[in-house]
């Protein structure tokens, strides 16, 4: 194992350190703050978001209904996120399961895109294979500021689309984006926490989606 | 066993905490050794990425990339024989009625591997794991969409991480067993059956390590059956829980 840069200045502290328990007692205090912070951050984030949730969950219950497909992208963690959105809308614990693709998901594709035309292309060239007006395209950019994203966002845009963008921070450039019709921003600097606030805010607006279209059918 | 392994002290913290500080230390101690990380989540392949790749590529600049490798659905079992070295760590998600899951759990102990399975819902009555990450109150359907689940993993890679910082308790994991005669011991070892030489003899292994053992107690040993070991004999089949 080798030494953090800084250990040589506390040659005693670190290499000497035997007290498992102080260690583990530590570790665990760490937990149990950070576990109730990322509570406290879904509970602020979805009450702050509630207004645009409704609107989000609602257009999107109208597109479904009308025929409308889900289109899911990110980077990393965040194509992570794309895919369990997908999976929430495509096999849901109750409700009517729903037309959702992950663009994240065909290695073909993928590598095909990023060799050929780019990287940065991977996830609008797909919008412009797949999707179409009365469609939704749902990004994730912990950052807000992915290019593949947010050119996909471009994209959808032209086509009559519905765009979501779930980042963290301060929205980055998603917040400035004039082509991302709903902004749902987790107002922390910790891609970790932010992530986890973002699942509690796609689940919450999974079940307004499943509420509108039920309420849509009643009518 | 290490001091640690002891319940949390009480009032120190809450027990869900206390779990994940002591599978973080046992993990940022595999790792510190040369461990790999196997992920396997056959009914939640998202999360099972996204554990890995927390691990490969980490989220804060200048933390060390660790070896961990999701494996996706398939023939999990065999592929985690196949990839994995003794001394590896085998991170579990899903449920505790998820087969796929329990069906490498319960072979680790043999193959020499540390476990951890985080899951949500009724907590597993067949194999354990030497680490139990559980989320309470849920089930897993939820725990998996609420960010629960995700917040779990990653505690354990921000606390691997913090563990890393204090390398003085990175190789004090303590050997037991090491005095302890085997054979003396009221111990049956589990072990996985690798190839049967002749209706008496098999090679197994257990623990990691590649032994020779009779098992004319067993009633048609096949390549690939867990049975309990004790002084060189089989003394039982450990049967597939259903």
């Amino acid at each position: 194992m080798s030494q953090e840069p800084t250990s040589f200045l506390y040659p005693f502290i670190d290499s000497e350190e035997r007290d498992e328990v102080a260690l583990v007692t530590d570790l665990s205090r760490s937990a149990a703050a950070k576990m109730a912070e990322s509570r406290q951050l879904g509970t602020v984030t979805i009450e702050r978001s509630l207004t645009e949730l409704q609107r989000a969950g609602q257009e999107m219950a109208e597109r479904f209904g009308l025929g409308g497909r889900l289109f899911a992208f990110g980077n990393g963690g965040s194509a992570t996120d794309a895919a369990g959105m997908v999976d929430l809308f495509l096999c849901p614990p109750s409700g009517v399961p729903l037309p959702a693709l992950a663009l994240v998901d065909d290695r073909a594709v993928l590598t095909a895109l990023a060799n050929d035309v780019g990287y940065e292309l991977v996830f609008s060239r797909q919008i412009i294979a797949h999707a179409r007006s009365g469609d939704i395209a749902v990004g994730f950019s912990t950052s807000g500021g992915s290019v593949n994203v947010l050119n996909a966002f471009d994209e959808a845009a032209k086509r009559g689309i519905l765009t979501l963008g779930f980042s963290g921070y301060e929205g980055g450039s998603m917040a400035t984006s004039s082509s991302v019709d709903h902004r749902l921003v987790v107002g922390s600097d910790s891609v970790h926490r932010i992530q986890e606030a973002q699942s509690a805010l796609v689940l919450e607006l999974w079940s307004i989606v499943q509420r509108g279209l039920r309420d849509g059918d009643g009518q | 066993m290490m001091s640690t392994e002891a319940a949390a002290p009480e009032g120190a913290t809450d027990a869900a905490a206390w779990g994940l500080a002591l599978a973080s230390l046992a993990m940022a101690r595999r790792f510190a050794a040369g461990a790999t990380m196997w992920c396997v989540a056959p009914r939640w392949p998202a999360h099972g990425s996204h554990v890995a790749v927390e691990f490969v590529h980490p989220v804060i600049v200048g933390k060390r990339a660790l070896p961990a490798v999701h494996l996706e659905a398939g023939e999990l079992v065999g592929a985690v024989r196949l990839l994995s070295c003794p001394g590896d760590i085998l991170l579990a998600i899903g449920g505790s009625g998820d087969a796929a899951v329990e069906a490498v759990v319960r072979r680790c102990e043999a193959w020499g591997l540390t476990t951890v399975w985080i899951g949500a819902g009724p907590h597993p009555s067949g194999p354990g794991a030497d680490h139990l990450i559980w989320v309470d109150g849920v089930d897993m359907a939820r725990a998996a969409r609420s960010g629960e689940l995700v917040l779990r993993y990653h505690l354990l890679w921000e606390l691997t991480h913090v563990v890393f910082e204090h390398p003085g308790l990175l190789t004090t994991e303590q050997q037991c067993r090491d005095d302890v005669c085997i054979a003396c011991s009221d111990e049956g070892r589990l072990a996985e059956i690798t190839s049967v030489h002749d209706g008496n003899r098999a090679e197994v292994v257990a623990e990691g390590n590649v032994e020779t053992v009779d098992v004319s107690l067993v009633d048609q040993a096949r390549p690939g059956d867990l049975v309990l070991v004790h002084a060189g004999v089989a003394i039982t089949r450990v049967e597939e829980a259903r």
